[in-house]
């Protein structure tokens, strides 16, 4: 679900929703999900001084009834 | 002079002050922009598709305020959608700016779209009102100026706009974020 919600609230504000893929790990540190983007929309995801991805953490944040979650962004070519 | 503004201008402060420079003739040969109900339905979209995911229910309300669209998620079941509010309406804050940049790469031009959920931006509006009233009062039995606590654009406009119904004159002055309404007679 947590995925699921991340990968809308991200394919909302890209310009290539389509490269979008979102992946969820647990480990002992908890939950991480991994959003990779098209490089041309990395600027979108991260915003300026940061403003998108901190906005996007506090949402996923708080659906995750308040326990934190680590999200990273990585554009496509990376994965 | 820099450290004061009227009213009109501080409302339209907030996110960018573009569009409120645009002459009436440079937007006359523009492409008409996209409707304040445009906006409205794309914000509401990219949230009720949210509320879906994470299985909550809220009714959602498109309005327009002033001159921006304004998209309420109103909840059904009490308490229900109060983790999408957060404290201070942080968590709030952040889903209206994420909405804002969904509406913008929709519609091609930045929007200044509030979102409000459960309820929250209305009775902040209340309890801002309230506010101002107490320091009109305070005004008016002292005669000297009343200082508010530092406010953000919005909340500086709503307290404007109470002074103003109530007949008395009111500036912000100082810098963000210490900047403040100060209310005075005349």
């Amino acid at each position: 679900m947590l995925d699921e919600a991340l990968g809308h609230l991200v394919r909302g504000i890209v310009d290539n929703p389509d490269d979008v893929s979102v992946t969820t790990r647990s480990g002992r540190r908890g939950t991480t999900i991994e959003v990779a983007v098209n490089p041309a929309d990395m600027g979108r995801v991260i915003g300026r001084s940061g403003r998108t991805a901190t906005a996007l953490r506090t949402v996923m944040t708080a659906v995750n009834g308040g326990r934190g979650v680590r999200v990273d962004f990585l554009d496509v070519a990376e994965r | 002079m820099n450290e004061t503004t009227n009213p009109a201008e501080d409302a339209a402060a907030e996110p960018v002050t573009e569009e409120a420079t645009e002459t009436a003739d440079e937007k006359a040969d523009e492409k008409a922009g996209p409707t304040l109900e445009e906006e409205g339905d794309v914000a509401a979209d990219y949230l009720e598709a949210l509320l879906d995911i994470i299985d909550a229910d809220g009714d959602i309300d498109i309005d327009v305020e002033g001159e921006r669209a304004l998209v309420s998620v109103i909840e059904v079941n009490p308490g229900e959608l109060s983790h999408l509010v957060g404290d201070d309406g942080q968590v709030l804050s952040a889903l209206q700016e994420l909405t804002r940049l969904a509406v913008a790469r929709e519609t091609g031009e930045r929007s200044r779209l509030m979102v409000d959920i459960a309820g929250f931006r209305a009775e902040q509006r209340t309890k801002l009102q309230e506010a101002a009233q107490q320091a009109i009062a305070e005004a008016q039995r002292t005669a000297a100026p009343v200082s508010m606590r530092p406010m953000n654009p919005f909340e500086r406009k709503v307290v404007h706009d109470v002074v103003a119904e109530a007949g008395l004159v009111s500036e912000s002055e100082g810098e963000e974020p210490e900047r403040r309404v100060v209310i005075r007679i005349s």
